[in-house]
């Protein structure tokens, strides 16, 4: 059991989630409400992770983010050190791969609130941000926690994006799934089982709580 | 404190509307669907805004559409109560009630579901309250505001009957404590005629006619585009004395009324509505007749009606009752305005839940 | 309650963030040294060895070296690279990103294996191989990638010389690196593969298949070189002075490595 990757993919998995809560809250909220030209292409860009095979998604944040790009040379300028083959190299890259999961059931969520409350709130007086606070994030919150969950479910098994934009380093990109695949090629099946054991025990109690939430969704608003 | 609006749209809908509404009083904004009226009722609350209006409460401005002033509906200190009620589903009553508070104050939200008798239910959420008292926990928030203005969008439309009558007789009692400009927007003749002192009638988004409920009531136009079946006047009246057979007299303009036991004290001051296709016209006093309700007025107009139909509108002592009769008959009896008649009333045709206690006379 | 849960989740979640800090390089952390995947086994019992005797660990990871090479020039924070071909090492010293040329550290040799009780013999000169091969009962077999394992690239070569390459085609199954054929060859899907020797001395496959030595005319040697890189500590720098001292030496020998006499 290699815990060190264990501790590595749950501390992934815990940036995203943090990073990604107020962009699943606002952004999902954002294009519930809101028309405007051109948001078909938002919506599809934001969809973009999910249809893309990880490795065109491992390729092109290489590309952006590696050694030769702009970015990654004023990243060794700032920092010294490299953005590919770190772990805040794999937060960026997990934050990107994640956005599908953090925003639509979030924007489900904010979109399955009635108009009508949101005008009650306004002529109760509440100003937009009360407004979002006591009124529509209670009701969205179980499209909030279900994108957040998925997130934290999804990160935790990816892995072909984590292996091209991080390596296999160890204590520093090698999460437990890239663990796994290591352990297997060492022919060490049984940490391999263990670990995968694990990781089913985790994704199956995610799949749980997602059920759970979206039962819930329907019954808040009747 | 009273609220002004004039408003002029050509899209989505067309519009070209104004009246205004003094504090205490109801205005009833009648019209059918699609004609405006709910489209009205958003605009004073500012969930919409035409191309040219103006909204204007106390003096303070809420929409300018010539000075650029649109306030959003969170700083307009409006109650709007909404069709669905539009209940906060996930806040007790007691808490929806509060969402509306400057200060939530839960003494205050406790007083305010008192009032609309919701005693006890505070706790409660939306789906434990049947559409009634959803109704009314929806007009506690309204109040809550401490509006400066009162929107009701047809509040009524979504409870059954019975319901719909009790809630009548709440918000009129209710009136006392309203010294706010109130809106209803109704579909409902009988509602309006009810409810209000003050019609204003909407027909694709035009005013059809606007004045006072009897004045409205008088007008052939409007008559026509609310449907006259359901003609009937208003007749002010106090009860005097309850007769041990179980009717009730009652002194009204120009002549006791006898009723089917009319609730209340003596004193009580209470509107009666009498149904126009239930009025007969007589130009002598008859004599030998059951009906025991004979009032004499003058014919005021007569308004040619559909089919062969005419409403003969009598005055009776500086109020009107109006009678739907064939046009035959009107010819036999040569009424021509100014001639003195009798407006003949059966007791048994006057509804119980036509005879209402009178609200106070605001505003009128 | 699920909503309650949701909110336990989001907790935990987020203070699973106070796990570690700082990034594991900048924290002094044991060095990282990338093996090619031959040395597997081998460079675990070495490391295993120093940490024993200089109480000091290094970090290992394992692959391809083609994979680890372009990894180097990316910036990847190693700072021992134990290369299965000196070429490799070369070009990185030509390119700047090595202290020095390194050091020559072993001789690799090829097998060929196969599973216990399979239908094909290993053979030193691949010629049941070519017997199997002529009468179509390869389905698969097993190499590490040509394309940047130098396992892969010497098996392609013997293939070659024995003109086997082109009928194999088709039955080609390829690693990433040369663990993966590897296992790829004992799986019992493929009628076997051509690896490292030093994988199949180790103890974790002894026992899992037959193997055969492949005649080193077949191909060229894989000279197999090792350098500091450029950003290699003191840790690092102790590693590879007992890479090369006579404990090391005879761990490597146990895997079947020819010491180069330098």
């Amino acid at each position: 059991m290699d815990w060190t990757a264990l501790e590595l993919s749950l501390r992934l998995a815990g940036w995203t989630v943090a990073i990604l809560l107020p962009v699943s809250i606002l952004f999902g909220r954002f294009l519930a409400f809101r028309q405007f030209r051109g948001k078909a292409v938002v919506e599809a860009l934001v969809m973009l992770p999910l249809v893309l095979p990880p490795t065109v998604l491992g390729f092109y944040l290489l590309v952006t983010f590696g050694r030769n790009s702009p970015i990654g040379q004023l990243w060794q300028d700032l920092f010294g050190s490299q953005l590919v083959f770190s772990f805040t190299g794999l937060v960026i890259a997990s934050v990107i791969f994640n956005l599908p999961f953090a925003i639509q059931p979030a924007q489900r969520g904010f979109q399955a609130i009635p108009a009508e409350l949101r005008e009650a709130a306004s002529c109760c007086g509440m100003s937009p941000l009360r407004a979002l606070w006591k009124v529509e994030l209670p009701l969205a919150w179980p499209g909030v926690v279900t994108a957040m969950v998925l997130t934290f479910a999804h990160t935790l098994g990816e892995f072909g994006i984590v292996l091209m934009v991080g390596g296999s380093i160890p204590g520093e990109t090698r999460t437990i799934a890239i663990s796994i695949y290591d352990r297997v090629q060492a022919f060490d099946t049984d940490s391999a089982a263990i670990m995968s054991a694990v990781l089913v025990a985790i994704s199956v109690s995610t799949i749980a709580v997602t059920f759970a939430l979206s039962a819930r969704i329907g019954k808040r608003l009747s | 404190m009273a609220l002004e609006v004039s408003a002029q749209a050509s899209a989505p809908i067309p519009l070209d509307v104004a009246f205004r509404v003094a504090p205490g009083a109801l205005l009833a904004l009648v019209g059918h669907s699609g004609s405006g009226k709910t489209t009205l009722l958003r605009m004073i609350a500012g969930l919409w805004t035409p191309g040219q209006a103006h909204v204007a409460v106390d003096g303070r401005t809420w929409l300018d559409t010539g000075a650029q002033v649109n306030l959003p509906p969170h700083r307009r200190r409006v109650g709007l109560v909404f069709q669905n009620y539009a209940l906060f589903p996930h806040m007790s009553a007691a808490q929806n009630v509060m969402a509306a508070m400057d200060q939530p104050d839960p003494v205050e939200a406790g007083r305010i579901l008192d009032l609309v008798n919701l005693q006890g239910l505070g706790a409660r959420h939306p789906a434990q309250l049947s559409g009634g008292q959803q109704q009314r926990v929806a007009l506690a928030r309204a109040l809550a505001r401490r509006p400066q203005a009162l929107l009701l969008d047809e509040p009524f439309s979504a409870v059954d009957r019975a319901t719909r009558e009790k809630l009548y007789a709440e918000i009129i009692a209710l009136r006392a404590h309203l010294n706010m400009p109130v809106v209803l927007v109704t579909h409902d003749v009988n509602e309006a005629q009810l409810l209000a002192d003050r019609m204003v009638v909407i027909e694709g988004g035009r005013v059809l006619s606007q004045g006072t409920v009897a004045e409205v009531m008088g007008d052939a136009t409007a008559l026509r585009a609310m449907g006259i079946r359901e003609l009937a006047a208003m007749l002010p009246a106090k009860v005097a004395e309850h007769l041990p057979d179980g009717l009730t007299r009652l002194d009204a303009p120009s002549g006791p009324l006898f009723l089917p036991h009319v609730g209340g004290p003596p004193g009580t001051r209470v509107r009666v509505r009498i149904m126009a296709h239930e009025v007969i016209v007589a130009r002598t006093r008859p004599e030998a007749l059951s009906a025991q309700n004979i009032l004499a007025g003058t014919v005021a107009q007569i308004v040619p009606g559909q089919g062969p139909a005419v409403m003969v509108h009598v005055a009776v002592g500086g109020h009107e009752i109006i009678a739907r009769i064939t046009r035959r008959a009107a010819d036999q009896l040569a009424l021509r305005p100014g001639d003195p008649v009798h407006a003949i009333v059966k007791s048994m045709s006057v509804a119980r839940d036509h005879v209402t206690p009178a609200g106070s006379d605001i505003g009128v | 309650m699920p909503l309650r849960l949701g909110r336990r989740f989001l907790l935990a979640a987020v203070s699973s963030l106070t796990l570690g800090a700082a990034p594991a390089w900048a924290r002094g952390d044991a060095p990282l040294v990338a093996a090619a995947s031959d040395l597997q086994f081998a460079v675990e019992d070495i490391a295993a060895a120093f940490e024993a005797k200089t109480g000091m660990r290094v970090r290992l990871a394992t692959g391809s070296t083609g994979n680890f090479a372009r990894q180097i020039r990316e910036g990847a924070p190693f700072e021992i690279f134990m290369a299965a071909d000196e070429q490799f090492i070369a070009d990185l010293y030509a390119d700047g990103f090595t202290r020095d040329a390194g050091d020559m550290y072993a001789i690799g040799r090829l097998v060929i294996m196969v599973p216990h009780g399979a239908d094909l013999a290993p053979d030193a000169e691949l010629d049941h191989l070519a017997e199997m091969l002529a009468a179509g009962q390869i389905t698969h077999f097993a190499i590490a990638n040509p394309d940047h394992a130098p396992y892969g690239m010497r098996a392609r070569e013997a293939l070659q010389a024995r003109g086997l390459w082109e009928a194999l085609q088709p039955a080609l199954v390829q690693g990433e690196n040369v663990s993966q054929a590897a296992a790829f060859a004992l799986s019992g899907n493929a009628e076997g593969g051509i690896v490292a020797w030093s994988l199949a001395l180790a103890p974790q496959l002894a026992g899992r298949g037959d193997y055969a030595l492949i005649d080193a005319e077949l191909h060229s040697p894989l000279r197999q070189r090792m350098a500091l890189l450029k950003n290699a500590g003191p840790v690092a720098e102790a590693f590879y002075a007992y890479l090369m001292a006579p404990t090391a030496r005879e761990i490597m020998a146990r895997y079947g490595f020819a010491l180069p006499e330098e």
